[in-house]
């Protein structure tokens, strides 16, 4: 078992060493969710609609297509390089590669999520007050949804002619429940409203990441054998 | 059985469906007593629950026959997933089309975020990139598999999309037939209902059998013409 969470810890670390040297997801990920940001402030009526009422929203649509842009590189660099055969020829359990895949997309999509709410707060005067923990833990729980469906069919689509193309045809449809229960539940608690009235909607997204996650492990080794 | 077998079923199948498809047709239209407060758009009702009952039961079919196939590799068991997947989403579509239409006039819209719609417009996408995933790949065999491994994410998917859209908004009608006090549905309109939902199976039954076994032969071809080549 500790063996196992070596392994994981070991292709986590080297995922996020190549990802500090070149720092290319991160840049790409942070810069479009600024962009992205600043075209929704004109594309949107700051007058008739208060930005309190369409933040939490516009937070998880930026989340997610941010999240894509990146999760869908996840195989590219390996993909190139043929290192990918190599990490999958290796005597790591194929769940176990999957999974720290999985959680290096986690943390570099996090910290894009974070910025992503610090930029709305920045741009439309959002005020988090005293909900910031709770809020990081809905974004945190959503993420990790996403991200563990996002590498399984990144693998997946990284295989195939369209590429990354087909990913979000393949995801959004998924996502469905993240963006309903996660937009839920940032958007309450941006109104201040206490705790207990996001409380089932951040169990459903607890509940989506491990089925999620469970989903990967399992399934992966299907997707990378040949 | 053998290939003929099933192909001769099919075809039994498929032309009992229609031929009752035609009765229901006609009790839809001329036997069954009018709905009071929907009036005649409520006769789409007949096509629109069954066509949704059997694209359930087609995915379903398609889940299932995906994760068989990833544990058994058996290829007949992918050819019946993307029978079943083809037949799905033509059930799935007819159940999109039908809602809309009877919501223009009983709701006064064609769209509502309506959870049962929402879910089977959901599901419909998600066999949208089964076939996108199955037929963009160099190598048909990794098409099949990473199918296989989108139906089965889509099946574990669901309950949570169900919840959540539900959990979005309810505007649907609630269940007339399947509930804890028993059918509420005045007896012509269940009989109407379940002589429609044996037509709609049987017809999808014998169109999955047809569809199935023109995969067998597509592949028997193939491996001829490999033969011949070589």
């Amino acid at each position: 078992m500790r063996n196992y969470f070596a392994q994981i810890g070991a292709i986590l670390w080297k995922d996020l060493r190549v990802e500090l040297r070149t720092r290319e997801r991160l840049i790409t990920m942070g810069a479009f969710a600024v962009l992205a940001a600043i075209l929704f402030n004109y594309a949107t009526d700051r007058v008739g609609v208060s930005h309190e009422d369409i933040a939490a929203g516009l937070v998880w649509m930026t989340i997610v297509f941010a999240g894509l842009l990146g999760v869908g590189r996840t195989f590219h660099l390996e993909a190139e390089d043929g290192a990918l055969q190599g990490i999958l020829l290796s005597p790591v359990p194929k769940d176990a590669v999957f999974l720290a895949k999985a959680l290096s997309n986690f943390v570099l999509l996090y910290i894009v999520a974070l910025l992503v709410v610090a930029v709305f707060m920045l741009f439309f005067g959002l005020e988090v007050g005293s909900s910031a923990g709770m809020i990081a833990l809905v974004i945190g729980l959503g993420v990790l949804g996403f991200v563990a469906l996002g590498t399984l069919f990144s693998a997946i689509s990284t295989g195939t002619r369209m590429g990354e193309t087909l990913l979000p045809v393949l995801v959004f449809p998924l996502l469905a429940p993240v963006v309903i229960y996660g937009t839920s539940a940032t958007s309450q608690f941006l109104e201040g409203r206490p705790v207990t009235e996001a409380e089932g909607s951040i169990k459903m997204l607890a509940a989506f990441a491990l089925m999620a996650l469970f989903a990967g492990s399992w399934l992966f080794r299907f997707v990378v054998e040949d | 059985m053998s290939s003929k077998k099933i192909r001769l079923v099919g075809t039994a199948l498929a032309m009992i469906g229609l031929v009752w498809l035609g009765v229901v047709y006609w009790m839809s239209f001329f036997w069954v007593s009018t709905e009071v407060t929907q009036g005649v758009a409520q006769r789409i009702f007949y096509v629109h629950v069954p066509a949704a009952w059997t694209s359930f039961l087609a995915f379903g079919l398609a889940a299932l026959t995906s994760a068989m196939y990833l544990w058994l590799r058996d290829e007949r068991l992918d050819r019946a997933a993307v029978s079943a997947a083809e037949g799905g989403m033509v059930f799935a579509t007819i159940m999109l089309a039908t809602g809309p239409l009877w919501g223009k006039i009983a709701w006064g819209t064609y769209w509502t975020w309506e959870p049962r719609l929402t879910l089977t417009l959901l599901l419909w996408f998600i066999f949208l990139g089964y076939f996108l995933v199955r037929s963009s790949t160099e190598n048909p065999e990794k098409g099949k598999r990473h199918a296989a491994v989108v139906a089965i994410v889509g099946a574990l998917d669901i309950p949570f999309i169900h919840l959540s859209v539900i959990w979005f908004r309810s505007l649907h009608p609630e269940p007339v037939v399947i509930k804890a006090e028993g059918p509420t549905l005045p007896g012509d309109m269940l009989a109407t209902l379940s002589m429609s939902l044996g037509a709609f199976t049987a017809l999808f039954l014998g169109l999955f059998l047809l569809r199935y076994s023109l995969e067998n032969l597509r592949a028997e071809l193939d491996t001829r013409s490999r033969h011949a080549s070589v």
